[in-house]
């Protein structure tokens, strides 16, 4: 009967926030509470559709085994609970947090880390890791900032370089990243190597190509700039900008990252890949008994995580309209912590494309929100690192419990 | 035979040795090379030396003082004539200096300046570089202008000055300087400056614009009159920002001024469009030549005074900075 009492809680804790929203929507305005609460009334009727249909859709637990108790629940959600307690502190502290605006401005900030997170999962899902991730952030955006400047400006990486096609300069990018991808994974797959010393030999040599072609004159070292507009605009672009009163318009990020989650939860869920990609990273030997070819797919892992990791840098430097080589800088590791803390095992094997798209966003909305109240970097840093120790030590926890 | 080989070696290492002798050996280190400022630094000295006919060689720091140090003792055991010295850390100047008296080496250090108590322990020490606070007095300068030129620029008609600051590298000698001169200087100009936030973006575009489209949700771009950066990057950064909400894309209404420190390529391509109010350019080229010129001259032994910049208090020569606008605003 339990599980229905809690299918009934969740709807009726639903409705009541649904309620209280649209009251708080049309009372708003005559109370004059437009610049006390922002748009705090449509985030509540979000909420409250949402919990409203998680009651009504919750399937019947079926065994009695595998219902938790309250305390359970509460240190399993720890960090969302963390988080949703800092939301609420930060909505106080400056009631401007509560926009619509400022939403979309997280998923923004989100896309290009997810696209980064659902690369490197791969790496983890096998056991593995890969550090060359941020590195090649930076190879591609200095690659296809490099080709992507208009003609007028005064300092062209490439001085006689035609204006070239979108698409050419960005699967330049992409290619370069999935030669390093290849070689990540020929060291790991063929000589057996573990992909920390494997990848940290590629990340320092990514590095050092990059600079060097970073370097090339003219350029020699300057921050690549004069971005041209069309190129721009793939990281810039809002859709439906101005569609309503006061409406930002959806970066255009946000639906290239949804897409590209699609696909890779195709790939894990649906594919023989994928299949594999589990297989190998909960159980090496009996993937390889069971015929699996391990060297092939390792490979496939490695450049097919570095395509994403070049699509992410193509986009940050559209996004930013520049690059230099040290875009990317220790991407790898915000997205091995984002993976983390969505329940991916590094002990390989365990991982949902689901609990890494949460754990991007519980990562950006922390990192976010304490930027949005000004709290110094020293201890954003501090707090980042807590997150991902306690994290951690949950979802061991966990395992040990089962 | 043997014979006639030991002897030709031992002519051609004498020859090479009498020829290095009347060359002028300069040896330079520098923090980084990947730094664009550096980088016309560095363009500036090759020019310079190849001018005077001496020969100069470039070290990386990579950013690291441990290496740098071990760089230091190869110039000195290479037996360079001068060292020009570009710090990484510039409280760690001490060493280097007391490594080049211990060599009786001339050292001229550039763009990161050492304590006055460090120079004066030996006394072929020497700093050229720009007063850092001059470059925080200009961008300010600029600030201030624009705000009695412009009534508008006053978002909330209160007579203060509503600013953001955008800081470099934290404890970095040009991030302190600029951030307190260029507040200085507004208040000079009789302005009252009111920080309505700041952060650190450590030089950096990315970060910047992350950090600058945060503070235009959380404080609203309206109520925002003036950024103010340490460095054109993180400037550009901000403008990248404004731009996403509609803020410097050409509308009078929506503008927020924005200054940067380094006057790099980009920066005045955002100036032209309106973009971006002004910059302060370091003149590194005119820093380069004057170190190579006094390096130069204490290898040479000649009098320093002859090299056409003024020695400060027998010590330094300061290279001023230049105020750069474009558009309107000039």
């Amino acid at each position: 009967m339990a599980e229905n009492k809690s299918k009934r809680l969740f709807t009726i804790a639903g409705l009541v926030i649904l309620a209280l929203g649209i009251v708080l929507y049309f009372a708003k305005a005559p109370l004059g509470l437009n610049r006390k609460i922002y748009d705090l009334p449509i985030f509540l009727i979000i909420i409250g559709v949402c919990f409203a249909l998680k009651g009504f859709m919750a399937k019947p637990v079926v065994n009695e085994l595998n219902k938790v108790s309250f305390g359970e629940f509460l240190t399993n959600n720890a960090i969302l609970l963390a988080m949703l307690v800092l939301v609420v502190v930060i909505c106080i502290l400056q009631p401007r947090f509560m926009q619509i605006r400022v939403a979309l401005d997280i998923l923004t900030q989100s896309s290009t880390k997810l696209i980064m997170a659902l690369g490197i999962c791969f790496t983890l899902l096998i056991a593995g890791t890969d550090l060359s991730a941020g590195r090649m952030v930076g190879l591609a955006a200095v690659v296809s900032a490099s080709m992507m400047q208009t003609a007028t400006y005064a300092n062209r990486f490439f001085p006689d370089l035609p204006q070239v096609q979108v698409w050419l300069p960005i699967v330049i990018a992409i290619v370069a990243c999935m030669i390093f991808g290849a070689l990540n994974g020929f060291l790991v797959a063929k000589y057996d190597m573990h992909p920390f010393i494997a990848t940290l030999a590629v990340q320092v040599i990514i590095y050092g190509a990059c600079s060097l072609y970073f370097d090339m004159p003219p350029n020699n070292s300057q921050p690549i700039g004069g971005i041209r507009a069309d190129f721009a605009q793939l990281g810039q672009m809002r859709l439906f900008s101005g569609a309503f009163k006061g409406f930002p318009g959806i970066s255009i990020l946000i639906p290239i990252a949804i897409v590209i989650c699609i696909v890779i939860w195709f790939i894990l869920n649906k594919t023989v890949f994928g299949k594999n990609v589990y297989a190998i990273g909960g159980n090496r030997e009996a993937a390889v008994v069971a015929g699996i070819n391990v060297f092939r797919n390792i490979m496939g892992i490695f450049i097919l995580a570095s395509c994403l990791y070049g699509i992410a840098g193509v986009l940050e430097a559209a996004r930013t309209a520049g690059a230099t080589n040290n875009y990317g800088n220790g991407y790898e590791l915000d997205a091995i912590a984002a993976c983390v803390v969505g329940g991916v095992s590094l002990n390989g094997g365990i991982g949902k494309v689901g609990g890494i798209i949460m754990g991007v966003l519980i990562f950006t909305i922390i990192q976010y929100g304490l930027q949005f109240i000004n709290v110094s970097p020293m201890w954003q840093q501090v707090i980042k690192g807590v997150i991902i120790a306690v994290a951690v030590a949950i979802d061991l926890t966990k395992y040990r419990r089962k | 035979m043997r014979k006639v080989f030991t002897l030709t070696l031992l002519l051609i290492l004498i020859l090479t040795i009498s020829a290095q002798a009347n060359e002028i050996n300069i040896g330079s280190c520098i923090y980084r090379f990947n730094d664009a400022f550096m980088l016309r630094f560095r363009n500036a000295m090759t020019e310079q030396s190849d001018k005077l006919g001496a020969k100069i060689t470039m070290a990386d720091g990579q950013d690291d003082q441990t290496t740098q140090d071990a760089q230091i003792d190869e110039f000195i055991s290479n037996g360079v004539n001068v060292l020009i010295v570009n710090p990484v850390d510039r409280m760690a100047s001490q060493a280097i200096i007391d490594k080049a008296k211990a060599a009786n080496i001339p050292v001229v250090f550039i763009n990161r300046e050492p304590t006055p108590e460090m120079l004066a322990s030996y006394e072929k020490a020497y700093y050229v570089g720009a007063k850092a606070e001059e470059s925080g007095t200009q961008s300010g300068e600029l600030i201030a202008t624009y705000f009695k030129t412009h009534p508008e620029a006053d978002k909330n008609h209160d007579g203060k000055l509503q600013f953001i600051l955008l800081k470099g590298q934290n404890g970095h000698q040009d991030m302190i300087l600029r951030s307190k001169y260029s507040v200085e200087a507004i208040k000079n100009a009789g302005i009252e400056p009111v920080e309505i936030a700041s952060a650190i973006a450590n030089w950096d575009k990315l970060q910047a614009m992350n950090i600058m489209n945060a503070f235009a949700m959380s404080i609203g771009p309206e109520n925002i009159e003036a950024v103010i950066a340490n460095n054109d990057e993180m400037a550009l950064g901000a403008v990248e920002a404004l731009k996403a909400n509609d803020y410097n894309k050409g509308d009078k209404d929506l503008y927020i001024p924005v200054v940067g420190v380094d006057a790099n390529a980009s920066a005045l391509e955002a100036m032209d469009k309106g973009e971006m109010l002004g910059t302060v350019l370091n003149d590194s080229d005119n820093q380069g030549a004057a170190a190579v010129k006094l390096a130069v001259a204490l290898a040479n032994g000649s009098d320093i005074n002859s090299t056409g910049y003024e020695i400060t208090d027998g010590k330094y020569i300061w290279i001023p900075y230049q105020k750069v606008t474009r558009g309107e605003n000039k």
